[in-house]
């Protein structure tokens, strides 16, 4: 089958709101907007955490999340399944093979991501910014509010960088998720699936929805950071 | 309301740099200090040691307001003190949010509020930007924003680094309102300038740091030929 071929079925199928195909997009965003909702506000809290307090071993926790984030996924994925199976230390959970599971994966990838990006983000921000909070009397809560609008921009790019990860990743998803039709069949795993079986069309449809995603992301954040300014 | 502080042992240093070493010194109630000393002596160090933005390496400064947190942990800031940057940071927004940051969650009718910016931003002049996005402001009208922002909490204390570098005549008399009604409420200030100016002109009191240590005396006022005559002529009439 040509390639132009294979796009136009692709593009068919996209088009003709092909069922099957539209229900691992869902699964996919569900499963991975919930991961990224629910590791944010920690990963603010611990990056920020990281930035402006000294603590003995606080090198050692870096060097760590950065490693972290290197971390093939298949990996994490592996560990998951050891903890999540019917003989591993959480098996009565019963989570394995459930969107739960592939939310904690996603979490476990996406965390060390923010967690780095939003370090070096807070860190390289202004230094008078927050003394200046600080001086003007605000509380912690309200500290924090202002160094995050403060630096909502590369915050974002964390945000957007993170999720952009955990929603193309494959090898976690896959061993956690056992891609199951219509329950924890995602994008990732879809395409693989499809194309060992040479179905290429569909594996091609998704391919789109994915960089179809990548682009809007994009798009919503130059276009936010061109509502900013250059500080002087 | 004024405070005082009290500071003992009182040292700074960077590695094997000694910045200062400072027996005592305190300031309040109703101090005018300016503080003076060659670039790299540690005079924004030792404001910002005094506004609890920084640790000293050794000594203590003690303010009857700090806070359970402040003690706790360093770098908490000091309740009533505050610290203006010798290149203020506003927040992004507007000028009339950057100034109404400091009481935005006090217990005052929002019309109180906007009164007090209306008015704190009328005694620098820029009562027609407060709707202005700061990216809009000269470096002067920053540093009159940033006062204003440091007026409207009435601090006890209020530590001014190099507050009049690259100001004009109009925007250092702006501030020199300011810095006087403070001074009639009882607050405190400390000025850094390597130039004399109406700013330090208000001080009463000078801190010297030099050769690591703070040398503290009177401020002495140069007396023109205009004040001798007048005095010659009351003393005469008397």
């Amino acid at each position: 089958m040509s390639l132009w071929q294979t796009t136009l079925d692709a593009l068919a199928l996209l088009v003709s709101l092909d069922r099957e195909l539209w229900e691992i997009v869902a699964v996919s965003f569900s499963v991975s907007l919930t991961a990224i909702s629910l590791v944010l506000l920690p990963s603010i809290l611990f990056s920020f955490i990281l930035a402006y307090t000294d603590f003995r071993g606080k090198w050692i926790f870096l060097s760590l999340v950065n490693t972290l984030q290197a971390i093939p996924t298949v990996v994490i994925g592996l560990l998951l399944y050891m903890l999540l199976s019917r003989a591993g230390p959480m098996g009565d959970w019963q989570m394995l093979f459930t969107q739960k599971a592939m939310i904690v994966g996603q979490m476990l990838i996406g965390f060390p991501v923010l967690v780095s990006m939003m370090h070096g983000a807070l860190q390289s921000s202004d230094r008078r910014a927050i003394e200046t909070s600080i001086t003007l009397g605000a509380s912690m809560t309200r500290i924090a509010t202002t160094m995050i609008w403060e630096t909502r921009f590369p915050l974002m790019a964390a945000t957007i960088a993170a999720f952009s990860r955990i929603v193309t990743e494959v090898g976690c998803s896959t061993m956690v998720g056992g891609n199951i039709m219509g329950i924890t069949r995602n994008i990732p795993t879809a395409i693989a699936m499809e194309s060992h079986k040479g179905a290429f069309a569909q594996g091609v449809a998704l391919g789109m929805v994915l960089l179809a995603l990548a682009l809007a992301l994009n798009f919503f954040l130059t276009s936010m950071r061109g509502k900013g300014y250059l500080r002087t | 309301m004024t405070i005082k502080i009290n500071a003992q042992q009182l040292s700074m240093r960077f590695k094997e740099r000694v910045l200062f070493h400072i027996p005592a010194l305190s300031i309040g109630p109703n101090d005018a200090i300016y503080l003076k000393g060659d670039n790299g002596v540690g005079k924004t160090t030792l404001l910002k040691i005094l506004s609890g933005l920084m640790k000293p390496t050794t000594g203590k400064v003690n303010a009857p307001n700090d806070s359970w947190l402040h003690r706790a942990f360093s770098r908490t800031g000091r309740k009533d003190v505050i610290y203006l940057h010798q290149s203020p940071y506003l927040f992004d927004g507007t000028v009339y949010q950057n100034v109404v940051y400091g009481i935005r969650y006090q217990k005052e009718s929002p019309k109180d509020k906007r009164a007090q910016v209306i008015t704190a931003l009328r005694m620098v002049g820029l009562e027609t930007l407060a709707d202005e996005h700061i990216s809009v402001l000269s470096g002067g009208e920053k540093q009159r924003v940033a006062m204003a922002r440091a007026w409207i909490l009435k601090p006890s204390i209020l530590l001014m680094d190099e507050p009049s570098a690259s100001l004009d005549q109009e925007s250092i008399q702006r501030l020199v309102v300011m810095a006087k009604d403070l001074l009639e409420r009882g607050s405190s200030i400390v000025i850094t300038s390597h130039q004399k100016n109406a700013l330090t002109d208000l001080c009463r009191k000078q801190w010297w740091i030099k050769d690591t240590t703070l040398i503290e005396s009177p401020l002495l006022q140069v007396i023109t030929d205009a004040t001798q005559e007048n005095s010659y002529a009351s003393s005469n009439a008397n």
